[in-house]
């Protein structure tokens, strides 16, 4: 993945070495220009400053030709040929290559071919006058463009490093918060100012979503809370109406199994009530007290008080246990070790043992079945089939979230016909 | 023995009532907090039913003010949240139990006949029925001069139908008394059967009367 600061620089840097490159050519046209340009005025000024000069030197014919000959020779740049009245030559302008002896290569030379009269005498002028090859000028135009090109490149990195730590801050922010945040946990995000008005926008935006968000979490958790409150009264009046209906002198054996039916379903409804609330509670923080408690002592307590429910399916609880201290809320501790151990009876095969054991840090219950359990569904609420009509639906999302609040970790495997809740503490 | 139902809820206080009324209790409802502070101010009561949630004020403010009046009427708290605080806070104030909606009636007859016993009879806490004899604080029970040998389940069912004398109670308020809020995570209450059993081998054994009466296969009634 690449960073979005990344991307425009990455463009940036091409962008800048197409044109750099470009420029080149450019470059070398633009300076190539100028130069002959300028030497063609030099040429020319040249001529016109011999033109003058000559003309105010009074030689003699014999003494001209002999005083031209000796500068032929001694100034390179500049020829004059002696011609005949027939061959005047037409002034032109040309770029001319010659070999250079000295320095062993090749030199250009801009040449201005002219006809100049010295005492009425035509001469065939050439001024010659190097120029910059065209390679070298290539050449340096082109180191120069890379120079500026890595410039070019570094201030990027640089500025590139320098507008992220500065500018891109409160984004980074934003992000850690949002990362951090918990619809669960109830927390006020403080997203920090930004003078970017995107990241402004966006912060805003965020802070409304979130605001919502928490808005209509935490209605519906109340809303759950107050519906089995709610639910309370009238279920106390339909309880309290099938004892009364139980008294009824007319008592018969079908009024008395429809009434055990009745009983039966009502704490079915009173439990799921129950566990809805407790559920809502849970994650409501609403019992924050922790104490210094034993698990073994708890586990005991738990089995204590089941142990009756699983005789009478024939099944054995057995314990393997350390002392182990744990820091928690006990109410909390209760309802998970229940929650498991009744789980463990309740979906057990009959006349087989249930085993609780430790080891280090975990907790494990098993028992026997038949098939493995589907671990994803395991912990959602109301997921497992409706078949089994005595489930709540809630017990093992309770766990869960009681064991997620602790920071604990519980977990569900099928092993050699057993299934196996472990929690890790 | 008087009793007063505060309870906003008329359906549910009536039917409290009615099942009380047949165990010798003498109910009066008071429906609002008005009418409740009023009976409370005028009358006194062996135990007093008190729901939390009350049109024109909150059942806690009865229990300062029965407080603040030195009263030694027993306080049952009836209440349908069941939050922990509200009972710490209630049994602090001075009511001397609490329970939860939804409750079995027989329950609620067990709680009255228990806080009335520990307010009337402090120091012996002896309850003779019939040739049965029950000491509340060692928690024996004997029959004669026979000691019976109860567990601690089939002690608390004994109170129970001892506070439920000629009612029908179904199985599924014997386990919710056994077990209490666990009662409500068990799928069956077959287990409370051989508790009853035993109670009733162990009770007949020491020459007791059978009193207890198995009906229709669905409850169990202490018939005298």
């Amino acid at each position: 993945m690449n960073r979005l600061l990344d991307k425009p620089f990455q463009s940036f840097s091409i962008y800048a070495l197409i044109i750099l490159v470009c420029s080149i050519p450019v470059y070398y046209f633009v300076v190539d220009t100028i130069w002959l340009d300028e030497l063609d005025e030099h040429n020319t000024i040249i001529r016109q400053q011999i033109e003058q000069n000559i003309r105010k030197i009074d030689t003699q014919e014999s003494d001209l030709d002999k005083t031209l000959n000796i500068w032929n020779s001694l100034q390179p740049g500049i020829a004059f040929t002696p011609l005949q009245t027939s061959e005047i030559y037409k002034d032109s302008i040309y770029t001319a290559t010659s070999y250079n002896k000295f320095a062993k290569e090749t030199d250009r030379f801009r040449v201005l071919s002219t006809t100049i009269f010295i005492q009425k005498k035509p001469y065939h002028l050439v001024i010659s006058t190097n120029v910059e090859e065209t390679d070298e000028t290539l050449l340096v135009v082109a180191i120069i463009t890379a120079f500026f090109f890595l410039v070019l490149v570094l201030g990027f990195v640089f500025l590139n490093k320098r507008i992220a730590r500065n500018s891109w801050k409160p984004f980074y922010r934003t992000l850690e918060q949002l990362k951090r945040f918990d619809l669960n946990k109830d927390q006020h995000i403080e997203l920090e100012e930004s003078d970017i008005l995107e990241f402004e926008e966006l912060n805003t935006a965020l802070t409304t979503l979130i605001e919502k968000n928490t808005l209509a979490f935490n209605q519906q958790k109340r809303f759950i809370e107050n519906a089995s409150h709610e639910l309370q009264t009238p279920l106390a009046i339909l309880k309290t109406k099938a004892d009364v209906l139980l008294q009824n002198e007319h008592l018969n054996e079908k009024l008395s199994a429809i009434i055990a039916a009745i009983n039966s379903n009502l704490a079915r409804i009173s439990r799921i009530n129950k566990n809805m609330l407790l559920l809502a509670k849970i994650e409501n923080n609403q019992f924050p007290e922790k104490a210094n408690t034993n698990l073994k002592e708890a586990v005991e307590e738990t089995v204590d008080s089941l142990t009756d429910y699983g005789l009478n399916k024939g099944m054995d609880i057995r314990m393997d246990l350390q002392s182990y201290p744990l820091y928690c809320n006990s109410t909390l501790l209760e309802v998970l070790l229940n929650n498991l151990l009744t789980n463990a009876i309740r979906h057990g095969e009959v006349n087989q043992p249930v085993l609780i054991s430790m080891k280090d840090n975990k907790l494990i219950f098993s028992n026997r079945g038949k098939q493995a359990l589907k671990p994803e569904q395991l912990f959602v609420r109301f997921a497992i089939s409706s078949s089994e009509t005595t489930n709540s639906g809630l017990g093992l999302s309770i766990s869960k979230e009681i064991c997620d609040q602790n920071r604990w970790k519980i977990s569900y495997t099928f092993i050699d016909h057993f299934h196996v809740f472990s929690i890790e503490f | 023995m008087k009793i007063l139902i505060i309870e906003d809820e008329h359906e549910l206080a009536q039917d409290m009532a009615d099942y009380l009324s047949g165990q010798d209790y003498l109910c009066e409802i008071a429906a609002d907090f008005n009418q409740a502070s009023n009976k409370i101010i005028f009358y006194e009561y062996d135990c007093i039913l008190l729901d939390l949630m009350l049109p024109f004020g909150n059942g806690l403010q009865l229990l300062e003010l029965l407080k603040a009046e030195k009263r030694m009427d027993g306080v049952i708290i009836i209440s349908a949240k069941n939050a922990l605080e509200d009972k710490i806070k209630g049994l602090q104030i001075g009511a001397d139990d609490y329970l939860a909606k939804p409750f079995h009636l027989s329950e609620l007859t067990a709680r009255i006949y228990s806080v009335i016993r520990r307010k009337q009879f402090d120091n012996s806490n002896i309850v003779t029925h019939e040739e049965l004899t029950v000491d509340l604080l060692s928690k024996t029970v004997t029959v004669g001069s026979n000691l019976v040998p109860l567990t601690k389940k089939e002690f608390d069912l004994l109170l129970l139908f001892l506070g439920n004398k000629n009612k029908v109670i179904s199985r599924n308020a014997l386990a919710e008394h056994l077990s209490g809020d666990i009662a409500d995570m068990l799928d069956n209450h077959d287990f409370v059967y051989a508790h009853v059993k035993n109670l009733k081998k162990k009770l007949t054994g020491a020459g007791c009367t059978n009193y207890l009466k198995t009906v229709y296969g669905t409850g169990y009634k202490w018939e005298l």
